[in-house]
């Protein structure tokens, strides 16, 4: 086990450095950021100066080394557009984005496995083919057009949910919650079930398709035939076997929400890493991207790490050596 | 029974949600959604407009500009004298006080415009080094003398906000990016990036406490969500309405429209490099004549533009109104390829931004299809700002969609940046390394012409040369900003030329 966690992680710190030198590589032909820092109207020789105080003048290598040392080191350089520390820009994003990825997952998760048991006990009634269309056309459509639908019924025609930002926030320590006021949980609402809903329809089907499976088993026909009442056959037997994968796919996804929600933070205009990534991204802000890009691979990283270890936890037959 | 008892709890729900929604601003408030957030709270941090227009409710410079025409007003100084072609004197306004309750003296001008270029802090750095020295000759009065002769330096001041030295000194530098302490006409509550930023009136301001109490600027990117805050009713003042949902909001019973033409005009620039098609003013003239103004207008812009003859615009010293526009013309256009031996037309790539302007993208697609039609081919280069102009930077276009306005209302600055041959200290926004000595030798001595009657003459017959001689750059329109507020609150709102939203401008 041991010998199996060092050589992850190892090879984490591997997956890192290449995404760093894709990140540097890629930005470096994606704009100069000199002709914004140093103003529209600085002189060939004034840029020149802007581009050495900022190191920018050096050899890709030397660039690259130097952001690797400080990154080490826990440095991250500072914002070219707002001139304080990337990392602090980010950090200060991070609760906004967490709670609205932590609310779709909660949301996917809930209605996905509830509707999916529901379907798999009669996938052929005309309710649950209706409900497994649904799911097809979640998976299908694009996240912008269910979020510019999701405003135009229920924020402008209807008028019962805000249409964009957190509402009225609480500062606790360093992390800015929405959740502890009425006003941050309607805002809430609409962007996590826009960001969740791909992730539902997902969770729906591979819940529906366990639970087909295992409702075949004998073990179940035993369990129905001993008489046990409904509930307990399907939640105590069935559900609890056909959840693994399940909570696999959530563990594994909740990362990638964290870190993809960028179009969905964009149309609700949530203030989280996303919106912020897109922002840096228009402003060619260098230092914010690559140190973003590093941070949403680490997490995704750790978290795959940790689903792995957990599976040898869960499940006795699986071993790494 | 149950199926009822949940219809009956969901109603609640949504009731109390709708109860909770609607939550009423108050007469002393505002709430403003702006198309761009903020990058920073320091003042010289950024020249961007949506910058500048956001300090302009927390700074001031030594004059200011005001709405509706832009027109240049005292500030933090009452008067100046310009006794030669180098010297700005400037009689500072006395009594008045930064936030933290400092003065306002001579040290802190000194100290501003020393700021400006330190790249660290600023991006104002050609305003800096344009600078030779600053002379304290009291507390409330000083000279500032320039290394070359700046026509429009006063023009300028407004934008050139002042900061408190004594406390820029003392605070840790990036707490001067995030809080900031001026003498504006309103403090700073919170800075939320990306949520608000929410300011409270200064009841000390020397112009006197301004009408609106509170104020929340909201930026939101999205154009469709930002609609969607204004029809809600979560957002009184929106800036950025786009074309297409223009007839939306017209519409709309509860709404209210303010247009107003914009400084920006959108142009062509195209290169003139020797032996090269474009070197020859038939082709140049005929591409003019091939692309149809009025049909892009109406059809792209969906009449949201004004047409240009020219690159300023009307109150812009050097405007000139003899300048009419070559009228759309393709039989023309194409004889004068003939003439100039392009019979069969020829290769050009056209490059733009396609995230900047107004439906930029489909402009310089349309000017394809124009050129198509008299045989010239156009290839399509269009990509984000980031990469566009870095590359308007270095001169590496041969022709390309670009908009401009000078926010010093002077269009000898614009021309020295786009127009002059490119060199030090000129041309670094010629994309195309357009290169005339005519121009050149016409625009190197309005450096030193001061007097404002004979600059304006001298700029307009240089705007002339270049727009009808030599047709250094192909204009198409000046686009129109387009506002939308909430009808019924009484919100008195004048949109500015420069299209900073001004707080104390506003009442309700």
């Amino acid at each position: 086990m041991f010998t199996y966690i060092t050589r992850r992680l190892i090879q984490g710190v591997v997956v890192l450095l290449a995404v760093s030198f894709i990140c540097f590589i890629i930005f470096r032909y994606a704009g100069d950021p000199v002709v914004t820092l140093a103003g529209r109207y600085a002189t060939l020789q004034e840029r020149e100066m802007v581009r050495k105080a900022f190191g920018l003048d050096r050899p890709f290598y030397i660039q690259y080394t130097r952001f690797i040392a400080n990154a080490a080191q826990g440095k991250f350089g500072k914002s070219f557009v707002s001139r304080v520390p990337a990392f602090g820009l980010i950090m200060e994003r991070f609760p906004a984005t967490v709670e609205l990825a932590t609310s779709a997952v909660f949301i996917a998760f809930t209605m996905g496995v509830g509707l999916g048991v529901l379907v798999s006990l009669k996938p052929y009634a005309l309710r649950n083919r209706f409900i497994m269309a649904g799911s097809l056309f979640n998976i299908s459509i694009p996240t912008f057009l269910t979020g510019i639908l999701l405003i135009m019924v229920f924020a402008v025609y209807l008028g019962v949910l805000p249409p964009f930002g957190r509402g009225e926030t609480v500062t606790i320590g360093f992390w800015r919650t929405g959740l502890l006021t009425w006003s941050g949980i309607t805002h809430l609402i609409l962007p996590a079930f826009t960001l969740g809903m791909y992730q539902l329809a997902v969770l729906l089907r591979l819940t529906r398709a366990g639970m087909r499976e295992v409702l075949t088993e004998e073990y179940i026909k035993t369990a129905w035939s001993k008489g046990l009442p409904p509930r307990k056959v399907i939640f105590k037997h069935a559900l609890r076997n056909a959840l693994i994968p399940v909570v696999t796919m959530t563990g594994l996804q909740f990362g990638e929400l964290i870190a993809f929600s960028i179009v969905t933070e964009t149309i609700f205009q949530w203030p989280g890493m996303g919106n912020l990534l897109l922002i840096s991204i228009y402003e060619s802000d260098q230092p914010v991207i690559v140190t973003y890009i590093m941070l949403a691979a680490l997490i995704i990283l750790s978290l795959n790490i940790i689903v792995d270890v957990l599976y040898a936890y869960l499940n006795p037959k699986i071993r790494y050596e | 029974m149950k199926r009822t008892f949940m219809l009956l709890l969901l109603g609640i729900f949504i009731g109390t949600l709708l109860s909770l929604t609607g939550q009423a601003i108050g007469a002393s408030s505002i709430v403003a959604a702006v198309d761009t957030p903020p990058r920073t709270m320091n003042p010289h941090g950024s020249d961007a407009d949506a910058n500048l227009s956001v300090m302009a409710n927390f700074f001031e410079g030594l004059l200011q500009r005001k709405a509706p025409k832009g027109d240049l007003f005292p500030a933090l100084a009452e008067r100046y004298e310009h006794p030669d072609l180098l010297t700005w004197k400037l009689y500072l306004r006395k009594g008045v006080r930064f936030h933290n309750g400092n003065p306002f003296t001579a040290e802190d001008v000194k100290f501003s415009f020393e700021r400006l270029s330190n790249p660290d802090v600023s991006e104002f750095i050609n305003t800096g080094k344009s600078i030779a020295l600053i002379d304290i000759i009291d507390d409330y009065t000083v000279v500032i003398k320039t290394k070359e002769p700046i026509p429009w330096f006063a023009n300028n001041l407004h934008q050139i906000y002042m900061m408190d030295k004594e406390s820029t000194e003392a605070r840790d530098p990036g707490e001067a990016e995030v809080k900031p302490i001026g003498t504006g006409a309103y403090k700073l509550v919170e800075w939320v990036k990306g949520s608000y930023v929410k300011m409270v009136a200064n009841e000390d301001y020397w112009e006197g406490p301004p009408p609106i109490k509170n104020v929340e600027m909201r930026p939101i990117t999205e154009s469709s969500t930002r609609f969607a805050a204004l029809v809600s009713g979560q957002a009184e003042l929106v800036s950025g309405v786009p074309v297409e949902l223009y007839e939306k909001v017209l519409q709309n019973p509860k709404l209210e429209v303010i247009t107003r033409p914009a400084r920006r005009s959108i142009f062509l620039a195209l290169g003139n490099k020797p032996g090269s098609p474009t070197a020859d003013i038939r082709v140049r003239k005929a591409m003019y004549m091939a692309i149809n103004e009025d049909e892009i207008i109406e059809k792209i812009m969906r009449g949201h533009a004004a047409p240009a003859a020219q690159i300023p615009d009307p109150p812009t010293i050097g405007y000139n109104p003899e300048i009419k526009r070559l009228a759309y013309n393709p039989e023309m256009a194409r004889k004068l390829l003939k003439e100039a031996g392009y019979e069969k037309g020829f290769e050009i790539t056209l490059s733009g931004p396609n995230d900047r302007y107004v439906q930029d993208a489909k402009i310089a697609e349309a000017v394809a299809k124009y050129l198509a039609k008299v045989g010239i081919k156009a290839k399509l280069d269009v990509k984000p700002k980031s990469i566009f102009f870095p590359q308007v930077a270095r001169g590496e276009f041969e022709f390309y969609l670009i908009g401009w306005f000078d926010g010093t209302f002077d269009m000898g600055r614009t021309y020295f940046k786009l127009g002059h041959t490119r060199g030090e200290g000129y041309g670094e926004l010629n994309g195309t390394n357009y290169s005339d000595p005519s121009i050149d030798t016409l625009l190197d001595p309005t450096g030193s012409i001061v007097e404002p009657e004979k600059r304006k003459k001298v700029l307009q017959d240089l705007n002339k040369m270049a727009m009808v001689d030599k047709i250094v750059w192909i204009p198409l329109h000046y686009q129109q900003d387009i506002y939308a507020i909430q009808k019924g609150k009484g919100i008195k709102f004048q949109p500015r030329p420069d299209r900073w939203i001004v707080f104390k401008e506003i009442s309700k």
